[in-house]
């Protein structure tokens, strides 16, 4: 008797999780699995954790000469920036949502998953919905936290920011509506304002029916405050204007 | 940890220390936001399973160290992706070294051909036993590695440390593919269990 197992992607989880797949088309075939399978997900992420005890097991000690260079090469070396719902993914029409400023949690809740799901739904390349997945996935850290709190704050100059923040995951997203539309060449740019320095949280992505799609900012840290301004293009590397938002964060 | 209070640290966590590596989190949060005494802290915590497991696939000193400063680098560039719900710090960065050490394998061996690094691999296995300094996580590791079937043992260690596809891998032990994707995944599935991994 021959069992086939073939077919069964989940028995590439331990392989997957030791980097021992095949090649870069069966590494993707089975990411995209783990994007359906929420157990094999979790199967993954306790492997890993195997993988670290492994690797802990053969601890060695590193040249002594790695450390400076590390750290120097480090300070020469730009970050990332934080995850945020790509201003430049060509918007699509989406549904019209109503969306008013006295939302309620819930409703805020709602009305964010609910536009996350639209840009699933109407990404048409492979690409965009990868992205929109992934998109969907940062989204998810906010809006699965057990504990969320919704907060709002109308703009000085009009117009609306409601953030839902997961604190204890260092998350937030904000959405706004009714902002001003800004002359071309101008952007709206988010904030996290901490007590030592400044931080860009990212673009706000153009309005559709006066409202922004939900924009992620992670790496939220305690004593921040979420602001947001008006820079020209494409986004300035610190404030330049008066915030029309200043939205303390209880973290 | 006290090292006495076996069965509790043993549930505690597979890695080093969990009160570590919630603080681990932190600082990687914190990496995030420039902070370059937190990169500091997150290098000395990490630099040494990061260079031990790059080095146990590579085994080319030069080659591992080089990597190994790939690997820091990307951990600095990369820390505002880190999400502490998705997993913990030690797991994020360990994930990324081994990955960038089986790329440098597998681009070797594309170039170079197979057997030159296959005369060199030993059952890892053994190396973890007669390693000098028995840490807690060798000893744990290697305990568990130990109440595994020896097929599950020998094709996680050669995947792993040896950073071999599974098809190598069933190719060596002459097993099927089927059989080598199960044997690996029944045992990590008793590895986790045996250390405690939630």
């Amino acid at each position: 008797m021959r069992l086939r197992l073939r077919h069964d992607p989940h028995s590439l989880a331990g392989a997957y999780a030791l980097d021992a797949l095949g090649g870069p088309a069966e590494q993707d075939r089975f990411a995209r699995h783990l994007s359906r399978c929420p157990s094999c997900e979790a199967e993954v992420r306790g492997f890993r954790e195997v993988a670290t005890a492994m690797a802990f097991a053969v601890t060695a000690e590193a040249p002594a000469a790695l450390r400076p260079q590390v750290l120097a090469a480090a300070a020469r070396t730009r970050q990332l920036p934080p995850e945020v719902s790509s201003h430049a993914r060509p918007q699509r029409t989406r549904s019209t949502l109503p969306w008013i400023p006295w939302l309620s949690g819930a409703v805020a809740l709602a009305s964010i998953a609910v536009a996350v799901f639209f840009g699933l739904a109407q990404s048409h390349t492979q690409d965009e919905l990868n992205q929109a997945r992934a998109e969907n996935q940062a989204l998810n850290v906010v809006l699965s936290a057990p504990h969320v709190q919704v907060l709002s704050q109308v703009a000085t100059s009009g117009g609306t920011a409601v953030v839902v923040l997961a604190a204890e995951r260092h998350a937030l997203a904000v959405v706004t509506t009714g902002l001003p539309a800004l002359p071309s060449g101008k952007v709206y740019q988010l904030w996290l304002i901490g007590t030592k320095k400044t931080e860009s949280a990212g673009l706000l992505p153009p309005a559709q029916d006066g409202q922004t799609p939900a924009v992620l900012a992670t790496g939220v840290v305690k004593g921040d405050t979420l602001g947001l301004t008006v820079e020209p293009a494409p986004g300035s590397a610190q404030p330049t204007t008066k915030p029309i938002v200043a939205l303390p964060l209880p973290v | 940890m006290n090292p006495s209070d076996s069965d509790a640290s043993r549930l505690e966590s597979a890695t080093a220390d969990r009160r570590g590596e919630r603080d681990l989190d932190d600082l990687l949060v914190h990496v995030a936001r420039g902070d370059s005494d937190a990169f500091e802290a997150v290098y000395d915590r990490l630099v040494g399973p990061v260079y031990g497991v790059i080095r146990r696939v590579l085994r080319d000193p030069s080659q591992s160290e080089e990597v190994t400063q790939e690997v820091l680098l990307e951990v600095w560039r990369t820390a505002t992706r880190f999400d502490p719900a998705v997993g913990g710090a030690a797991t994020w960065v360990m994930t990324i070294a081994h990955r960038r050490a089986i790329d440098r394998v597998r681009s070797i061996t594309a170039s170079a051909g197979r057997e030159q690094r296959t005369a060199e691999v030993h059952t890892p296995h053994d190396e973890v036993a007669e390693a000098v300094e028995a840490s807690l996580d060798r000893e744990r590791v290697r305990r568990c590695l130990d109440g595994l079937t020896e097929v599950q043992r020998e094709s996680i260690t050669l995947a792993y440390y040896g950073g071999y596809t599974y098809r190598q891998v069933a190719d060596r032990l002459k097993v099927t593919l089927g059989a080598i994707k199960t044997r690996i995944r029944d045992g990590l599935i008793r590895m986790r269990d045996c250390l405690g991994v939630s």
